[in-house]
């Protein structure tokens, strides 16, 4: 008894340690993040002469950098753009490599291996040395730049060695084949087994994936700029271009387009949150 | 799944998802690799065979080689940080302490922010707030810009990767805890003399394949930096901060040498290869079969 | 329950300021504070009653596109090809080259995907590497005798028409100067390096300590100040590229090069009197203009395109801002000290690989109407707020940078020596320069540097 309200009392102090610990470096870590929510309000001279200033102190204060980027932008389209490319590409690379990866994980082949060393290897190549191929062989021979779909299918091919990585390392350590083994007695097609008991077990991996990829997607520049040029395909990065100038930038508008791409990402975040704890809660009760 | 059909759930679950990799990045890749042994310019309409030339060209630059030894002291330094920080800070919020979904998004923050406001901000923080912080207290540590000397830069760099890798590396680390079982993380909390070991016999086994997963990533970002080499530092001052990426792209694009970029990327390709699988056989070693 | 209350503070409250700041777009409009510092100047009105252009009725329906890598630019271009739409039936579709990739990069990447524009504005050297390989001969184009002086050639043809002319110097801010010295102050006055000395000693007697901003950027240091060495040897191209040659095969000694060591004797005064000498390296490129603007400083190096950022900093068109050449030596007679460097710095190229019969036509009409249209000749000056090459262009610049370039022009007071030199010259020597700028090296090292650099490109 005596020994547990020690422990009791000592964990008591170690969570207030842990938590004066998380503080600071918490400060630290938001502090870029606070910097572009205070400068987006800004007008550029403010910015450069005093970009930690208090928001009271500053004259001027306004949406206005919000409202040019917004225009600017052509907003709602390059949303719907940017929208109908990360779900499309997430929910295909998520789902596809779920099934490599549980494929790899329970077929132990040449096959298999081959392609799983493969795919570890393939996430170093740097993606500058693959760019030219790249769009010769898409552009130069296939003739299938300009498209939303070549967007996304390139979107779920470059994320997809990655995912299945991810996916393969849950698979082999948290899903006990005995589950399975179970459901084939009862008689459940493999498709069935996958997609009714495996899947559904995913969920922290998935919600986790799904975070990192679609914010990939999202933010993405370099492969979407390769792809689309026509105004009416750009994605939310594409079309902050104006913003930039040759020898200067337009800080200001640039940080309220960032802040604009960025809050649909948080409010998935925040959403999904609750479904990776979701997923552990549900796994502990079986 | 191990019995018959295989060649039938082959074609339901592995096809579909090795098409689009192979079709987006082997393929590109194999033929990137054939251009390295062309003289091809990156615009020209022919493309003569030339062997191995450009690989010996990558042999003769001496800044390539010097590049890719910073880039090492450079991943070494990113590594051990950015896991000790990341393990740490997903331990403390699977603990269930107050408001911890609320940290929990904010530790995510740094991978809302990219490519070139990045660089920005973190130059205001370097160029503008540590020098104010260095007029007003005197300490010279922040009395010029960091950006302008080359160990201040490079630790700068490091700074900001740390920032940035860490808070994705937090995510992965935190659905691993979630990942283990209750009387798992009930053993795992630190509470008495004991803890540490509980915490290296049984917490880190069990979190083997996180971190696996996660040195591999920091490992492989880490020589792949680019983006924040670019748009933090831009190789400055005078050239002493270039990282391999950073150089192959320079090469490749500004100084025109198309087949010498690319030979270069091969060979960085190659090394990090290399690097990587060895780190993967060790650590998947170690790793607790489920 | 607190968790899921923090998680929906930071959406309610994303979502508010979200919410906010598309209501005060609805609500108030675009109307703006006056005193706005970031409005943009105002649009100047483009008189189109006179338009005695014979657009070739054929190419109308015709579409092709260009290919931007002057950001500043963008928006001015996709107004010009508008205006030319309505009048000509051709559509000219304006891709910018976004942040992120080089101009360059971004066309060898569109020739690769076999999409490439039909013409693309490009730096100089861009051009020069494409030329034979991609780019349609504009020789025998009627605007080439218009852009005398200003054509740049490869084996004898011309491949690219030149957008615009830009110039560089000491830029100065005179209301500074004179309320400094509380007397009128005469650009014309200064010479020579000595006389340059003696204002900047004036100026530091009357309270400003540090009157001059030295960018710190590899583009400036390397392009835009050491290219002094092969520009200003004759103040001619092949005088230039001469002196390149010469420099490449080793035949020149630099060390007793006098160019070279009257280009850092003028560095090493711009040194001496840089606002950020305690950290030369830390200077901020957009903080020059606003010091400038503010009387901080009287000198920045540095050229006409610097005017939308000194305009954002507050300057207005009516201020009288300016160039003073970069003093080389103390002979007033050089044309170094009474001259400053302005030649075509964009380059519009043609394609001839994958462009079709029609869409070239329409292009070169395209080119031959910013040439010879009163509409066109307006849109370049006033809506790309450049300086045309072209001698038939009747209209000035307005800003009092490009307007001072202008005039000087038009009096003989520039020199046009466009030199080619490898495209990683401004990276490799423009950190050479850095070193040297922070005092980590000494001449003899950058010096070293040079040599290094170009016993390379053999």
């Amino acid at each position: 008894m005596k020994q547990t309200n020690v422990g009791g009392s000592r964990r008591k102090m170690m969570n207030a340690l842990a938590i004066a610990v998380l503080v600071i470096i918490f400060i630290g870590y938001m502090f870029p993040f606070l910097m572009v929510v205070i400068n987006s309000l800004k007008q550029k001279r403010d910015i450069i002469k005093s970009p930690f200033s208090w928001l009271f102190t500053i004259k001027g204060l306004s949406f206005d950098n919000f409202v040019k980027a917004f225009v600017q932008m052509d907003f709602l389209n390059a949303f719907k753009n940017s929208l109908l490319v990360t779900v499309s590409a997430t929910v295909l690379v998520t789902l596809l490599a779920a099934m490599l990866a549980y494929y790899i994980v329970r077929n132990k082949n040449k096959i298999s291996d081959f392609t799983f060393a493969l795919m570890v290897a393939s996430m170093i190549i740097p993606f500058q040395a693959i760019m030219i191929p790249l769009v010769s062989i898409y552009g130069g021979t296939l003739h299938v730049l300009e498209h939303r779909l070549t967007l996304i299918f390139m979107h779920t091919g470059f994320s997809m060695a990655m995912s299945v990585f991810m996916f393969h390392g849950f698979i082999k350590g948290n899903i006990p084949i005995a589950l399975e083994e179970a459901s084939c007695i009862d008689g459940c097609s493999h498709a069935q087994t996958f997609f009714l008991i495996v899947f559904p077990l995913l969920k922290p991996i998935i919600s986790t994936m799904v975070i990192l990829n679609s914010l990939a997607f999202w933010n993405d520049f370099l492969l979407p700029s390769l792809v689309l040029s026509k105004k009416e395909l750009l994605t939310l990065p594409l079309s902050t271009y104006s913003f930039y100038g040759t020898y200067s930038a337009d800080y200001g508008t640039i940080m309220a387009g960032l802040l604009l791409c960025v809050i649909p990402i948080l409010i998935l975040y925040v959403v999904l949150q609750k479904q990776i704890i979701g997923g552990v809660v549900a796994g502990a009760v079986k | 799944m191990k019995s018959k059909n295989s060649g039938k759930d082959f074609c339901m679950f592995g096809l579909p998802g090795m098409f689009c990799f192979f079709a987006v990045v082997i393929i590109p890749f194999v033929y990137g690799v054939y251009l390295t042994l062309t003289d091809w310019d990156g615009v020209s309409s022919t493309k003569n065979f030339i062997g191995l030339r450009n690989f010996a060209g990558v042999v003769r630059d001496s800044q390539f080689w010097s590049s890719l030894i910073l880039t090492f002291e450079y991943v070494i330094v990113v590594v051990v940080l950015v896991n000790v920080m990341a393990f740490a800070i997903a331990y403390l919020l699977t603990r269930g302490i107050k408001g911890q979904n609320f940290f929990r998004a904010g530790f995510f923050t740094p991978n809302l922010i990219g490519g070139i406001v990045l660089g920005y901000i973190w130059q205001f923080v370097f160029s503008r707030a540590f020098v104010s912080v260095g007029e007003s207290t005197g300490w010279s540590l922040f009395g010029i810009s960091w950006l302008s000397t080359p160990g201040k830069a490079f630790a700068a760099l490091v700074l900001v990767t740390v920032w940035q890798l860490s808070g994705y590396m937090i995510l992965i680390y935190v659905a691993g805890f979630m990942g283990l079982s209750e009387d798992v993380m009930e053993a795992a909390s630190i509470d008495g003399a004991s803890g540490w070991k509980k915490m290296t016999n049984i917490v880190m086994p069990l979190m083997m394949s996180s971190i696996t997963i996660c040195l591999f990533l920091t490992l492989s970002r880490a020589f792949m930096v680019y983006d924040v080499n670019l748009s933090l530092t831009a190789g400055g001052p005078y050239g002493t901060t270039e990282m391999a990426a950073m150089h192959v792209y320079e090469k490749a694009f500004t100084s025109r040498a198309f087949g010498l970029g690319q030979a270069e990327a091969f060979v960085l390709f190659i090394v990090v290869a290399c690097i990587s699988g060895l780190q993967v056989y060790f650590t998947k070693k170690q790793e607790v079969e489920a | 329950m607190k968790r899921k209350i923090s998680g929906k503070v930071i959406v309610s409250v994303l979502t508010a300021s979200f919410l906010t700041a598309s209501l005060t777009g609805c609500t108030f409009g675009f109307a703006s504070d006056p005193d706005d510092p970031n409005e943009v100047v105002e649009e100047i009105p483009i008189d189109t009653s006179v338009d005695s252009f014979a657009y070739d009725s054929s190419l109308s329906g015709t579409s092709i596109t260009l290919l931007n890598s002057k950001a500043e630019i963008q928006v001015a271009l996709e107004k010009m090809s508008v205006a030319y739409e309505e009048r000509s039936g051709v559509h000219v579709e304006v891709m910018p080259v976004t942040d992120g990739d080089s101009p360059y990069t971004r066309v060898v990447s569109l020739y690769n995907s076999g999409n490439p524009p039909t013409l693309a504005i490009l730096d100089t050297t861009d051009v020069i590497a494409l030329a034979e390989e991609k780019a349609a001969d504009l020789s025998e184009e009627p605007w080439v005798a218009e852009a005398e002086g200003y054509l740049t050639e490869v084996n004898g043809k011309v491949y690219c028409f030149p957008l615009c002319i830009e110039g560089r110097g000491i830029i100065y801010n005179k209301a500074v100067i004179e309320e400094a010295l509380g007397r009128e102050f005469d650009p014309a006055s200064i010479r020579t390096q000595d006389s340059f000395v003696a204002l900047l000693e004036e100026l530091k007697a009357a309270g400003i300590q540090r009157p001059v901003s030295v960018a710190k950027e590899d583009w400036s240091l390397g392009a835009h100040h050491l290219q002094y060495i092969y520009e200003l040897y004759d103040g001619t191209t092949p005088g230039a590229q001469e002196k390149v040659e010469e420099i490449k095969a080793g035949t020149l000694d630099l060390s007793s090069y006098a160019r070279l060591e009257e280009f850092l004797n003028m560095f090493d005064v711009l040194k001496t009197y840089n606002v950020a000498q305690g950290d030369p390296l830390g200077a901020d490129y957009d903080e020059m203009a606003i010091d400038l603007a503010d009387g901080k400083t009287a000198f920045w190096f540095n050229g006409n395109w610097a005017w939308p950022n000194l305009a954002e900093a507050g300057a207005d068109v009516e201020d009288e801002y300016g160039f003073l050449p970069y003093f080389m030596n103390n002979d007033e007679t050089d044309f170094a000290n009474q001259k400053i460097q302005a030649s075509p710095s964009k380059q519009v190229m043609l394609d001839r690989i994958v462009a079709s019969e029609k869409q070239q036509a329409a292009a070169k009409e395209f080119l031959n109407w910013i040439v010879f249209s009163e509409i066109g000749q307006q849109m370049l000056v006033k809506t790309c707020n450049v300086i045309p090459p072209f001698q038939n262009n009747p209209y000035e610049p307005l800003d009092p940078l490009s307007a001072d370039i202008y005039a000087k022009v038009h009096s003989g007071n520039t020199f046009n020596a466009s030199v080619i030199v490898p495209n990683d010259h401004w990276a490799v020597l423009g950190a050479a320069m850095q070193k040297y700028l922070a005092d980590r090296s000494d001449r003899a090292e950058l010096i070293g540097s040079i040599e290094e650099y170009w016993a390379q490109q053999n």
